[in-house]
């Protein structure tokens, strides 16, 4: 009996008491913590769930929205118009007041030197293809997608290494040439003198205010690019920081290509024989005179 | 047909990770992609909650939107596929999706991003049903097979739910009522909301 009593206390009814001692005190110390006693669940909400946004895209309601819309609608959008409006224009300028010509028989002056030309033609290559390829990708649906794209993909990458480099040369080389001169205003306020045929002296240096922009947008804008492209290569940054760079890669893209078709028509079209001063060197001394009349041959 | 869904239930997931190494292995997916992650918020802290996401197959969805090749479409009953063959790997779809899905393998040249890949609810992809092109590209199809998707069917403590949407949201309008708490399913307003 003795030894049965001492069994059932040792084994049953003392674990019993220090279980319910401390179901009890738990119970107690329960009741000290909300933690504990809220129901689960009451904790959550907004600001759990914002912290959960954060962890995984950022904010879309800003960032995400901003670009969602943006490319859903507005950028193919702005690249046809730009493709389309920019042409004709010039097309309209063609017919209307046509190309300006210039003695190329009389003394020439040498313009450009071989390094000059040789980082241009580099710059010239390698930024069409990046016209190019971009262009795909931002039509890509008519193209149908798939390998060739992709491809497209590769080979923007590719040109974008060697433009960068031939940028920041192309940016050193002009720099003296390209600074902003008091002049510069008056070449706006005529607009080139592109709208008349006449011969008369063009407020210009070396370059004249619209070459300028063009170097400014191509050179710091081409870096800009670099940088931004850059990330949407590598993806190392945040999700709303990553929207933000394909915003401005886009919209500068655009800004881009639309002075890059100027730059077309003004070298290859409205000044006769330009592209041979890219390609030799020289220009004619009538041509020098008159649009660039500051430069002192 | 029905209209399918995910849902976490971030009161019942416990960070068991079971539901991505499901999807890895079951799916056979590419090193560095992870169609489904779990993420923890304020561990070790008062608070301390994990969830479970992968594509939450979004109406409206803001990929399909930006997509410049028209690479992802939307099935009747919802779920949100990506054809491998017609995307260029642009990577607007992860720009645009509100939950980091679209996903990218590291291609061949110049590691640029290869195709994107993103949770499929288990339904392959454009392919025909079962056929080892599918398999290979896009992983299994159990919904062609009657099945809910790998990763919810293993979940241990059931906080992730797939299927159909209605019985979805009976499941945890119940559990919420019984646990006496009254907030929504994170991610729902986001994906779900028409707008
Ligand atoms: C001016 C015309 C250009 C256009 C229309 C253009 C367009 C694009 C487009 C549509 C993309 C796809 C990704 C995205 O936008 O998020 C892209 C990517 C990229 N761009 Fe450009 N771009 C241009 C110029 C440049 C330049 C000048 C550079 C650099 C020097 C550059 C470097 C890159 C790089 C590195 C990528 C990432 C490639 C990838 O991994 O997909 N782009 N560009
Ligand atoms: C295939 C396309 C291109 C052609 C045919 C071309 C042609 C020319 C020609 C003929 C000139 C000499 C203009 C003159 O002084 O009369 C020139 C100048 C210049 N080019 Fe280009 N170019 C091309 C692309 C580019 C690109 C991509 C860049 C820069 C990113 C660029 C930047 C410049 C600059 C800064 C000048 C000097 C200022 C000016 O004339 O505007 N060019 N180009
Ligand atoms: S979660 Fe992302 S990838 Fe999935 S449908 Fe929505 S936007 Fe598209
Ligand atoms: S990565 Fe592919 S699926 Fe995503 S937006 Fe670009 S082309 Fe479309």
């Amino acid at each position: 009996m003795n030894y049965y009593y001492k069994v059932i206390m040792k084994r049953i009814l003392i674990p019993a008491c220090i279980a319910a001692t401390g179901m009890v005190a738990a119970m107690v110390y329960a009741g000290t913590d909300p933690v504990i006693v809220t129901p689960i669940g009451a904790g959550t909400g907004t600001s759990s769930f914002i912290q959960m946004n954060d962890a995984f895209t950022g904010d879309w309601q800003q960032y995400g929205q901003t670009f969602t819309n943006l490319q859903a609608g507005l950028f193919d959008q702005l690249f046809l118009v730009i493709l389309t409006l920019i042409p004709a224009v010039f097309l309209l300028h063609y017919i209307l007041i046509g190309a300006k010509h210039f003695d190329h028989e009389g003394e020439d002056v040498y313009f450009f030197s071989s390094t000059t030309r040789l980082i241009h033609w580099v710059a010239a290559v390698s930024f069409s293809l990046l016209v190019v390829t971009g262009l795909m990708i931002i039509f890509g649906k008519l193209l149908g997608g798939g390998t060739l794209i992709m491809g497209g993909r590769i080979v923007h990458i590719a040109s974008a290494l060697v433009f960068a480099v031939a940028a920041v040369f192309m940016f050193l080389i002009w720099l003296k040439d390209m600074l902003p001169m008091p002049y510069d205003i008056a070449w706006l306020f005529i607009m080139g003198g592109y709208l008349s045929k006449k011969k008369k002296p063009i407020p210009a240096g070396k370059f004249n205010a619209g070459q300028k922009m063009w170097f400014w947008l191509a050179t710091v804008g081409g870096l800009v690019m670099a940088y931004t492209g850059w990330y949407l290569y590598t993806f190392q940054v945040t999700t709303d920081q990553l929207r933000i760079l394909a915003i401005i890669h886009n919209f500068l893209g655009a800004a881009m290509i639309a002075m890059f078709l100027v730059h077309l028509y003004m070298s290859m079209f409205a000044i006769k024989g330009a592209l041979t001063s890219m390609i030799t060197g020289y220009k004619p001394r009538e041509e020098v005179e008159i649009l660039h009349s500051r430069y002192k041959i | 047909m029905g209209r399918m869904k995910f849902l976490c239930d971030v009161e019942r997931c416990i960070d068991c990770s079971g539901c991505v190494v499901a999807c890895k292995e079951g799916n056979q997916i590419p090193v560095g992609v992870n169609r489904r992650r779990v993420i923890t918020i304020n561990q070790g802290k008062p608070g301390e909650k994990s969830i479970s996401v992968a594509c939450m197959h979004c109406a409206d969805a803001p990929c399909i939107a930006v997509c410049p090749v028209d690479a992802i479409y939307q099935r009747d009953d919802g779920i949100v596929l990506v054809s491998k063959e017609t995307c260029i790997g642009c990577g607007y779809c992860f720009m645009a999706c509100p939950f980091g899905a679209p996903q990218f393998p590291s291609g061949q040249v110049f590691g640029a991003r290869g195709a994107m890949d993103k949770c499929t609810f288990c339904a392959g992809g454009p392919e025909e049903n079962f056929s080892e092109k599918e398999r290979k590209l896009y992983g299994q199809n159990r919904i062609a097979e009657g099945k809910v998707p790998l990763c919810a069917a293993m979940c241990a403590t059931k906080s992730l739910l797939a299927g159909d949407a209605d019985i979805v949201a009976d499941v945890y309008r119940e559990r919420v009522f019984k646990r006496g708490s009254g907030s929504n399913a994170w991610g729902w307003d986001k994906a779900y909301k028409k707008k």
